[in-house]
């Protein structure tokens, strides 16, 4: 038996840009003054859509806040597309006219791509043969589950799905040339994706996303050595240093303003009209670099350049070959990750907690190029034992990039207080008498976590990584 | 979780209607019910157009955990699951003590859908005099509806001595007139005699004779469904009322 609701309503689909939600199989739709969150179980939350920004912190307290909850709450909610909704419920009677199983339809349309039927099941109790069987027949009309991915991709035909971490497909008789170039040409891709939401200042997840993919892009110039002409690639190396360069500030700013609540609980309340002044000149200092920044990305000498970038890597004509170009790629590989293991093995030898600053540096450095090797090639390797290698490898690397945050922030720190000179008196005694409490904490953090690397040397140091490292990587050729 | 048990010793008093309007009431008001139909005739299983279980026949079927919760079926109503149990008597008693320990797989099986069930209603088959000991002793509550004449009178004077006779606690007793007609002088005056004795055993509600009543058989489905503004919903909302009152922790 069918039910239909009288008339349609405007829908608005919602989904964090890299489609959180329906990678999730959750949809989150706004109808009207109605948010309604279809969960992958079938259950249906609603709240009222009125909100005091995009993100999910900024919703009014319901169902609907409660079940985001875990959500990255870095990210903002971005509209999908819209379209006509109509509702309707679908129940399954047996000659009795029992139910045995009930249906929750949605009817998406006028999308500009196809109508598509949402189902919700709901079966009852003691009739799971009449769910299953309307679950086959749905399955047999082409019905898909809604973290498959299908429903964005039919209801709006535009729309691009993002992926930050797309997987480049590297055949095991590919050419270091072309392994390069495939993954320089993706990440590229994946940086174009968010000049977008850069500009828009949508969230700030963006702007990091946007570096990540550059910053690979410059690893695989450097770590790829002699795969391209040398003098192109310091070319190649120098000018995406500077697509980069002016979007520092930003990120570290974007970073600051993030992290503003756990500052401010390192300190005692007394010292917060400091930190007060500090975060104001913070967040006047973002608005003028994201001005900046937003007229950078909307300059013809960008568009230009990127462009051209693109093109180079996409068609690879004047992309000239150096003198390890023709080699094969997983012998290449293995070398590679196996080289810059052994470098962490050395500087892990002597790892001890009192360490000079500048080993811990290196260390760092290092495993984030081993990290990014195996990324890299991650899909020439088995799976099972390449997690293995990966897991002990990013919780040290957790320790390391902790143990960095907090001694550039004491750096950084003490920079801002430079420019004390043009402050006020009172300004100038507050903000610095914050700011030395805060490095003195800074600094405590820094010598505890340099105490936790050494376990966690020890963890990824273990025989087994050991093992496994020598058994993939060293006689230079992959066993998947 | 409590168990409220519908039992007359007499037939044709309008117990399945009670059982299946106060079910649909408990379950209308966000309490999570399973009706256990006990009557050997189906009658409640048949008001939610439940098939009678085939393979509840066995009358050792209480034994098999499984077989039991696999026979449960979820009505049309939210929160309201029926067991048509179509069977024989002779583990009641075991099915009931299982169904209050909390460490018994039977309770756990019972659980596993939707949390436990707030409430156990049980549609019992008049006569059950070898078990019946049990069921008062294994209940809550236990709702006797009681047609105002003078036979009625007599047989809730003997489910009152029975009580007595076997040491069981009378306040677990909760009657209420039922089929009442206004216009009969004769109702009345039972209402009035029987008040006169039994008055703390028995609610203030009554239920009516009612067409709509009699009508959910046509229409299978409670009256409080099919006809919620008729007299005879608003009888069984205020049964219910007085029972969730009367019964603690419901």
């Amino acid at each position: 038996m069918l039910t239909l609701t009288e008339g349609a309503t405007q829908f608005t689909v919602l989904d964090y840009f890299d489609e959180s939600l329906r990678r999730a199989g959750r949809l989150l739709l706004e109808t009207g003054p109605i948010l309604e969150l279809l969960m992958a179980d079938g259950h249906v939350l609603s709240q009222a859509a009125k909100r005091s920004g995009q993100f999910v912190a900024d919703l009014q307290e319901g169902q609907v806040k409660h079940a985001l909850a875990d959500l990255s709450p870095l990210r903002s909610l971005l509209p999908i597309g819209s379209g006509n909704l109509r509702k309707g419920t679908l129940a399954l009677l047996d000659d009795d006219q029992k139910t045995h199983c009930r249906a929750n339809l949605y009817m998406l349309s006028d999308t500009g791509g196809a109508g598509v039927i949402l189902i919700t099941l709901h079966g009852l109790r003691g009739y799971d043969k009449s769910l299953a069987a309307l679950r086959a027949q749905i399955r047999d009309c082409d019905g898909t589950a809604l973290s498959s991915g299908g429903l964005y991709a039919n209801l709006f035909p535009k729309h691009v799905a993002y992926n930050a971490k797309p997987k480049v497909i590297i055949e095991s008789d590919a050419t270091t040339y072309q392994a390069a170039s495939d993954i320089i040409s993706t990440y590229l891709s994946v940086a174009r994706a968010n000049e977008g939401g850069i500009r828009a200042d949508c969230d700030s997840e963006f702007l990091h996303d946007y570096r990540i993919a550059m910053r690979k892009i410059r690893s695989v110039l450097s770590l790829f050595k002699g795969v391209y002409e040398q003098d192109q690639t310091i070319d190649l190396k120098a000018r995406f240093v500077d697509l980069m360069a002016p979007t520092g500030r930003l990120r570290d700013l974007d970073v600051y303003l993030q992290e503003k609540q756990r500052f401010y609980d390192l300190l005692p309340q007394t010292l917060y009209s400091g930190l007060d002044t500090m975060f104001g000149m913070f967040s006047e200092e973002r608005n003028r670099e994201k001005t900046k920044l937003t007229d950078h990305l909307h300059s013809i000498k960008y568009a230009d350049e990127i462009s051209s970038l693109a093109k180079l890597f996409a068609k690879r004509k004047k992309l000239r070959s150096g003198p390890t170009a023709a080699l094969k790629v997983d012998g290449y590989a293995c070398n590679l990750i196996w080289k810059r293991y052994r470098k962490i093995c050395k500087i892990g030898g002597a790892i001890a907690p009192e360490m000079p600053d500048v080993e811990v540096h290196a260390l760092r450095i290092h495993c984030k190029k081993l990290r990014y090797l195996m990324e890299f090639f991650s899909p020439l390797f088995a799976k099972p034992e390449f997690k293995d290698l990966l897991r002990p490898l990013k919780h040290l690397q957790d320790n390391l990039g902790l143990f960095n945050d907090y001694s550039i922030q004491q750096i950084s720190l003490q920079d801002f207080l430079r420019q004390a000179n043009d402050w006020a008196n009172d300004t100038k005694l507050h903000v610095a008498q914050s700011v030395g409490a805060l490095t003195a904490v800074l600094h405590l953090r820094q010598i505890e976590e340099r105490a936790k690397i050494v376990d966690s040397f020890a963890l990824f140091n273990s025989l087994q990584t050991q093992s496994t490292f020598r058994e993939l990587f060293h006689d230079g050729r992959p066993k998947s | 979780m409590k168990i409220i048990a519908c039992y007359s010793n007499k037939g044709g008093v309008g117990k399945t209607a009670t059982s299946v309007n106060l079910a649909y009431a408990f379950a209308a008001a966000g309490k999570r019910i399973l009706l256990c139909d006990l009557d050997p005739q189906g009658a409640s299983s048949f008001y939610f157009r439940v098939k009678p279980s085939k393979k509840l026949t066995e009358a050792s079927f209480f034994e098999d955990v499984e077989k039991f919760t696999k026979a449960i079926r979820g009505s049309d109503y939210d929160n309201l699951d029926v067991l048509p149990a179509n069977m024989g008597f002779r583990d009641f008693d075991v099915f009931l003590s299982r169904m209050r320990d909390s460490r018994s797989r039977l309770k756990k099986a019972l659980a596993a859908v939707k949390g436990d069930y707030d409430v156990i209603l049980l549609d019992c088959p008049p006569n059950i005099s070898a078990l019946s000991e049990n069921v008062f002793r294994a209940a809550d509550a236990i709702l006797v509806p009681v047609i105002p004449t003078t036979l009625s009178h007599r047989t809730f004077e003997q489910l009152v001595d029975f009580f007595k006779e076997n040491d069981l606690p009378l306040k677990k007793l909760h009657g209420f007139y039922c089929m009442v007609q206004g216009v009969k002088s004769l109702h009345s005056e039972t209402i009035d005699a029987m008040n006169h004795v039994y008055q703390k055993w028995f609610m203030t509600a009554q239920i009516p004779f009612a067409s709509d009543i009699e009508r959910m058989g046509l229409h299978r489905a409670p009256v409080m469904a099919s006809a919620p503004n008729s007299l005879a919903s608003k009888a069984y909302q205020a049964l219910y009322q007085e029972v969730i009152k009367r019964v603690a922790g419901v």
